[in-house]
């Protein structure tokens, strides 16, 4: 008995400590880059200053002068709300017709749109590119971004969608339908206010996923569309030259995300698993 | 209206989109994929547009396979696909296991742990290459010069120093170059998705009959055998959906390949693509077709494996 104590006492502080451990060696890179962001870039790069020097905010005022700050993340703002509020409206009717009137082919549908995810996006790039620029004249524009990050985005929003959908009880819905609402009622008056919860889960999976898209946002747009991504991809590699200012950029650019990440990574498992894991 | 056309009246946005997104552009590089096509020519001005007279069959899948690069390519995107899902995955559940139990401060241990998966792509290369792995003025540098320092330091002790100054210098790692570059990329997307192995499989964990695994405590099971035999298949489902997650969202992996690897020779297929389409557009339509068949395999295997699991 006494060895089983022991053991158990062992565990008690060493599994913990370990855990935490790790956490820390996984926030580190985080942490790295907003501590060397409030550092001058000479103080980065010098390891005499490697953890003690003295603290500047210089980094983050003079990023507007830098690297135009404002102008790129307003465009990220603008469309990712817009990508995620266009998955919405397009998504909820299809999901509400899937979840409550499921015909045969539900299921290979639903199959059919995740397998769209697939689709390498390289191999449709000259043809984007062609078809925006030469035929459509819609190359880097807001328009342009946003029917993109829609467009990728929407298999992954139908699913979780779906999947919440599927949990509200059938009857309240045929209860609603008894009572002769319309389909549009029933959405507005009964699966709206049902499903909330998740409708806004989905919703914030689908800005954080707009918000860190960088392949699209990259090569469709030059100037007046360009996003966060764009801006940090084009000043990938100073050789260590603007260290201080360059995280503090980055760090600008995904500091409103990662909070807002830590605030719904509960709904993040069972939206990204489809409800699969509970 | 009947039941059966509401319904459909609602889906028909959401599949018709999707639909003109999969086949409009993939149809077109199917067309170029047969031409030739190169944006600039001064020799054969003809081929800077496109048009059935420049009909060049199987050629340009031809010349692709037959591009060194190629395979290159391929195997890299393999290699690093692979590579991701094996790290995620393993230490994912070791990382799980870890932290599936009460203790103080967890909650703040899940947050900590959770951000890495909310760094936008651009940032994780540009953090990872240069404030971390950069071989002189990284956290790599510095760490391995203050190693040399120490070696050095223990070189004048009397006895022990003859041993010391056997030591070579130890020589920080480029990665950069064209062999280590697709270590760096592994790294940094290993960092970014563990963190969400780690979440599902900590849910998956908590639904976990303990009752099952009293009685084996009881049989006499070992802990390890216990996580062999009960855990791991419980956590079947969960490792299925992380793999498929992951594989839709590597094989098309990009942002961190040009960050890491822009010019030194590394490369996967989406890279490639991008390299060919600067001109030979012929060329990077008929990669772009290898890759949409690469894909479709996985997606095929995937799909059956774990689709039946969701539809559940």
């Amino acid at each position: 008995m006494a060895t089983v104590t022991q053991t158990s006492k062992f565990s008690k502080i060493a599994w913990p400590t370990l855990a935490w451990i790790v956490a820390l060696i996984f926030f580190f890179p985080i942490f790295w880059l907003v501590f060397t962001s409030f550092k001058t870039d000479a103080d980065a790069v010098n390891p005499e200053f490697l953890w003690r020097f003295t603290p500047t905010l210089e980094n983050y005022t003079s990023m507007t002068d830098n690297y135009d700050y404002w102008r790129f993340a307003t465009n990220s703002v603008i469309t990712s709300f817009f990508a995620t509020l266009f998955a919405l409206v397009v998504g909820v009717p299809a999901a509400y017709a899937m979840a409550f009137n499921p015909s045969r082919h539900t299921k290979d549908i639903l199959m059919w749109m995740l397998s769209t995810k697939m689709l390498p996006a390289a191999a449709v790039l000259y043809p984007m590119t062609f078809l925006t620029k030469n035929i459509l004249g819609i190359y880097d524009t807001h328009f342009l971004v946003i029917v993109v990050l829609c467009l990728i985005n929407l298999p992954i929003a139908v699913w979780m969608l779906f999947t919440y959908f599927k949990e509200i009880p059938k009857e309240i819905i045929e209860a609603g339908k008894m009572d002769g609402v319309s389909t549009w009622g029933e959405i507005k008056d009964i699966l709206i206010p049902l499903a909330w919860g998740g409708i806004a889960s989905t919703a914030l999976l689908t800005f954080i996923f707009c918000w860190n898209e960088a392949y699209w946002t990259v090569r469709l747009t030059t100037i007046d569309a360009a996003t966060l991504s764009t801006l940090i991809e084009g000043n990938r590699a100073p050789e260590g030259l603007f260290f201080g200012r360059l995280s503090a950029v980055s760090t600008a650019a995904i500091a409103p995300i990662v909070v807002l990440g830590w605030f719904c990574q509960k709904q993040l498992v069972a939206g990204l698993t489809f409800g699969a894991v509970k | 209206m009947s039941n059966r056309t509401l319904p459909r009246i609602l889906q028909t946005p959401a599949v018709l989109l999707l639909l003109v997104w999969m086949l409009v552009p993939l149809s077109m590089t199917l067309y170029f994929s047969f031409i030739r096509y190169v944006l600039n020519s001064t020799i054969r001005p003809e081929w800077t547009t496109p048009s059935l007279s420049n009909w060049r069959g199987l050629g340009n899948y031809k010349y692709v396979l037959e591009a060194k690069d190629f395979w290159l390519a391929v195997s890299n995107s393999v290699f690093i696909v692979t590579s991701i899902l094996l790290i995620t995955v393993i230490l994912g559940l070791c990382i799980a296991v870890l932290i599936n139990r009460s203790f103080p401060g967890r909650g703040i241990v899940r947050v900590l742990l959770i951000s890495p998966f909310f760094v936008m792509p651009a940032v994780n290369g540009v953090l990872w290459i240069n404030m971390i792995l950069d071989p002189v003025l990284g956290l790599q540098g510095l760490a391995v010069g203050g190693i040399n320092d120490l070696i050095d330091g223990m070189r004048d002790f009397p006895v022990l120093g003859h041993f010391f100054s056997m030591w070579p210098q130890v020589q920080p790692i480029s990665f950069r170059g064209t062999n280590t570059s697709s270590i760096a990329v592994i790294m940094m997307v290993a960092w970014q998705w563990t963190p969400f192995a780690v979440l599902i499989f900590m849910t998956s964990l908590q639904s976990e009959d303990e009752s099952q695994k009293e009685a084996a405590t009881l049989d006499g099971a070992s802990a390890w055998s216990q996580f062999i035999n009960l855990t791991v298949p419980h956590l079947g489902r969960s490792i299925a959906i992380v793999v498929m997650i992951q594989s839709i969202f590597h094989l098309s992996l990009y942002a961190e390949i040009e960050i890491v690897s822009r010019g030194n020779g590394n490369k996967n297929l989406p890279y490639l693509i991008g390299e060919f389409a600067n001109n030979n557009i012929g060329a990077a339509s008929a990669t772009g077709i290898f890759a949409v068949i690469l894909a479709n395999i996985i997606a095929i295997f995937l799909l059956r494996m774990v689709g039946k699991t969701l539809m559940d």
